[in-house]
């Protein structure tokens, strides 16, 4: 299959940028996410400490691979089986019914519990990936593609960005409105 | 073709400025949210009344040393009832010790829980409250008929219980000190017992 260079590199940008600002949230409060790995119970205690230092370094690794054009494409197959792997996390947690645990999905003033709808949007993120490791058709690129290629990539972060917003708040709602 | 152009270029801008001020009204729904949330801890409608004397209890804390609740005493008492299996219990509890140092010549603070003991050393050990007060056993959460947690409750120097309720978070635990220094049951009554400030409001603007 054969794509448009604009689409794939719009989506690698978007889901470099992505796994950047989450590597930062979680380098900048290393002891609130060896909390929050801790309270997903999955791993063992001695594990945790570890994993917690690594997982920032890959998810940084990856999202400077994702802009090289040279290895874009094992880059994005390895962020969307990263992405797959949190979606996993939150399944088997959502499946033991401890829906209560910080997702830790996104920043520190965004806490939210864990729902179904956030594999929705993790699958949505795999997608992303998965359309960003596809090999471009090869064509010239001038200076107008690339303003689209930031541009759409900028967009759907911004609407990453309030879509996520929103998931957060609706918790809160429900809450407020007493259900 | 030039005028095309123009005109993609000019889309995306505002596109941009468009997915931009989303994000922004997003944020503020949020920040809403995050200052409606203190409404004051959640009352669960049974139990012991507030500003009733407290029911007079003694257990024993964990190191076999009587703990006595709802007697007159020097101080006033916070008992934060808790479990080891209960994430938002721990993510309170920094909170809880914070609260403890700043007013510890008012006030002791006693940790209640319940259950398996191993679990209990390692919550302790974890969160550093070997010198806290710490009782383990049923007694006390079954004569304050505390049925959810974390749950926190109040009582003053005379013994009696000035404020109780559920508690999520550090401003819900603020609340029960604003509902002592308001002498109401909780915060939602004092509201309540407030008069209508807003029709008074109305009567001056004419």
């Amino acid at each position: 299959m054969h794509t448009d260079p604009i689409f794939i590199i719009a989506s690698a940008l978007a889901i470099a940028v992505l796994l950047a600002s989450a590597a930062t949230h979680k380098v900048r409060a290393p002891a609130r996410f060896a909390k929050q790995l801790a309270d997903y119970q999955l791993l063992p205690d001695s594990l945790v400490r570890p994993s917690a230092r690594l997982i920032p370094v890959l998810e940084l690794v990856i999202a400077f691979a994702l802009l090289v054009p040279a290895c874009r494409s094992w880059a994005a197959l390895s962020a969307a089986s990263l992405i797959a792997l949190y979606a996993t996390a939150i399944g088997i947690n959502l499946w033991r019914g401890r829906r209560d645990i910080d997702c830790g999905c996104a920043g520190p003033d965004q806490a939210q519990p864990l729902r179904p709808i956030l594999l929705l949007r993790n699958s949505v993120l795999v997608g992303l990936a998965l359309l960003a490791s596809v090999s471009p058709i090869v064509r010239d690129l001038n200076v107008f593609d690339g303003f689209v290629t930031v541009a759409a990539s900028s967009v759907a972060l911004l609407i990453y960005a309030a879509a996520d917003g929103l998931l957060a708040n609706s918790p809160l709602l429900l809450k407020l409105i007493g259900r | 073709m030039e005028g095309l152009i123009v005109s993609n270029v000019l889309l995306w801008m505002l596109l941009l400025a468009v997915a931009f001020v989303v994000m922004g009204l997003v944020r503020q729904i949020g920040v809403l949210h995050g200052r409606l949330a203190p409404a004051g801890a959640l009352m669960v409608d049974k139990g012991v009344a507030v500003n009733e004397p407290a029911p007079q209890v003694t257990a024993t804390d964990r190191h076999g040393r009587p703990v006595n609740f709802g007697y007159a005493g020097e101080k006033s008492q916070l008992l934060f009832f808790l479990s080891p299996t209960c994430p938002i219990c721990k993510s309170l509890l920094p909170a809880i010790k914070s609260i403890a140092r700043e007013q510890a010549d008012r006030l002791d603070v006693v940790f209640i829980s319940d259950g398996d003991m191993d679990a209990q050393q390692a919550l302790i050990r974890e969160h550093k409250l070997d010198d806290a007060t710490y009782v383990v056993g049923p007694q006390v959460g079954m004569t304050y008929q505390i049925g959810k947690l974390p749950y926190a409750a109040l009582i003053d120097k005379a013994g009696t219980l000035r404020a109780k309720g559920l508690v999520n978070s550090r401003e819900h635990l603020d609340s029960l000190f604003e509902v002592e220094h308001l002498k109401s049951a909780t915060l939602q009554e004092y509201l309540n017992s407030q008069p209508h400030t807003h029709d008074h409001s109305h009567g001056h603007s004419h």
